[in-house]
């Protein structure tokens, strides 16, 4: 029975990770608004004495499972894990872009716009790792 | 879709780029207007930061018991820098962001992880109105400003050493010769220079 149970947690963590894989992550706008839209109400019934930063409006919906909508579980679990994603892209696209940037931007004076500016332009021959982890890190 | 097409789109971006008049107090600017508009330092932009500010505040209020009727001088050197304006809800005497802002937030965050903004860093400044009294409003602006700071660089994953947050309560009134409007209650974003992210 536990065992059951543990697979179908699995597969949806499976399950989770390859949409979140294809899908584009979303804007911090659109996030803020898809909490806002989807948990707005749970936070103002729930969580009305909690700020948005520092992981204290997550960890209150989370403490109250029972209570929180379903929408509102799954959208915030959705911009939490999109956000990661962005983070992470922001983080790895200039090791993941060093040698495109080697190659076909040589000349580029200093500065992370202007690098990326010329990544961007120079996208249809920059590899596709570059090209996907600009398109993660909203930079593309 | 281009880098270039992606700017034109953002105009809170825009707005954060370029030194500008003060007060646009538009609530809904998009995130090309708000890189415009903290675009760039001034030339010859003077040095702000929180600390001097908070400072300055609380001489404004020991030093003057009345509302003020201009806008102070310590608030000039923020006037000639690269600016938006926006309003963020909270909920009545807290520092509670209410959830309608969470976009007008995450706008301000998408602006700033904006490639074109990403070696600056930036004032998160709160201002109320001249309800109730001085010091709490310093106070009740200085929290509203951190909670806003800290949402931009936790939830939002703005670097931490990116953002300084600083409320002036009614020291620096937008329209003092009418000192409870509703235009006097709000944040304003500031570049206020380079920033170098640790590597």
């Amino acid at each position: 029975m536990i065992r059951k149970g543990m697979g179908l947690l699995a597969l949806l963590v499976l399950a989770g990770s390859a949409t979140g894989a294809s899908a584009q992550t979303m804007s911090y706008a659109q996030a803020g608004a898809l909490i806002a839209k989807s948990c707005g109400a749970d936070i103002e019934k729930h969580c009305a004495q909690v700020n948005v930063g520092s992981g204290q409006l997550y960890a209150c919906l989370s403490a109250k499972p029972g209570q929180v909508s379903a929408q509102c579980a799954a959208d915030y679990g959705k911009v939490e894990a999109s956000i990661a994603k962005r983070a992470a892209a922001q983080i790895d696209a200039f090791t993941i872009c060093k040698n495109d940037a080697r190659e076909y931007c040589k000349g580029v004076v200093p500065g992370d716009a202007n690098l990326l500016d010329c990544l961007v332009t120079a996208s249809k021959v920059v590899s596709r790792a570059c090209t996907q982890v600009l398109t993660d890190a909203g930079w593309r | 879709m281009s880098l270039p097409v992606r700017f034109a789109r953002s105009a809170v971006l825009a707005a954060l780029l370029a030194a500008s008049a003060p007060a646009l107090a538009q609530t809904d600017l998009s995130n090309a207007q708000i890189v415009q508009g903290l675009q760039g330092v001034a030339q010859n932009a003077p040095t702000v930061t929180a600390a001097v500010l908070r400072q300055m505040a609380q001489q404004s209020i020991a030093k003057n018991r009345g509302i003020p009727q201009a806008r102070p001088d310590f608030v000039a050197a923020l006037d000639k820098l690269a600016q938006i304006t926006v309003q963020i809800q909270f909920q009545l005497n807290s520092a509670i962001i209410r959830p309608e802002s969470y976009e007008t937030l995450g706008s301000i965050a998408d602006a700033l992880h904006n490639p074109i903004l990403l070696g600056y860093k930036f004032l998160v400044v709160g201002n109320t109105d001249a309800t109730g009294t001085r010091e709490y409003n310093l106070k009740l602006s200085q929290e509203r400003a951190d909670a806003i700071a800290q949402a931009l660089v936790t939830t939002f994953r703005v670097p931490a050493g990116q953002v300084e947050a600083v409320g002036l309560g009614q020291e620096a009134l937008q329209d003092p010769t009418h000192p409870d409007a509703a235009v006097n209650r709000r944040v304003q974003i500031y570049n206020i220079g380079g920033y170098v992210r640790p590597q």
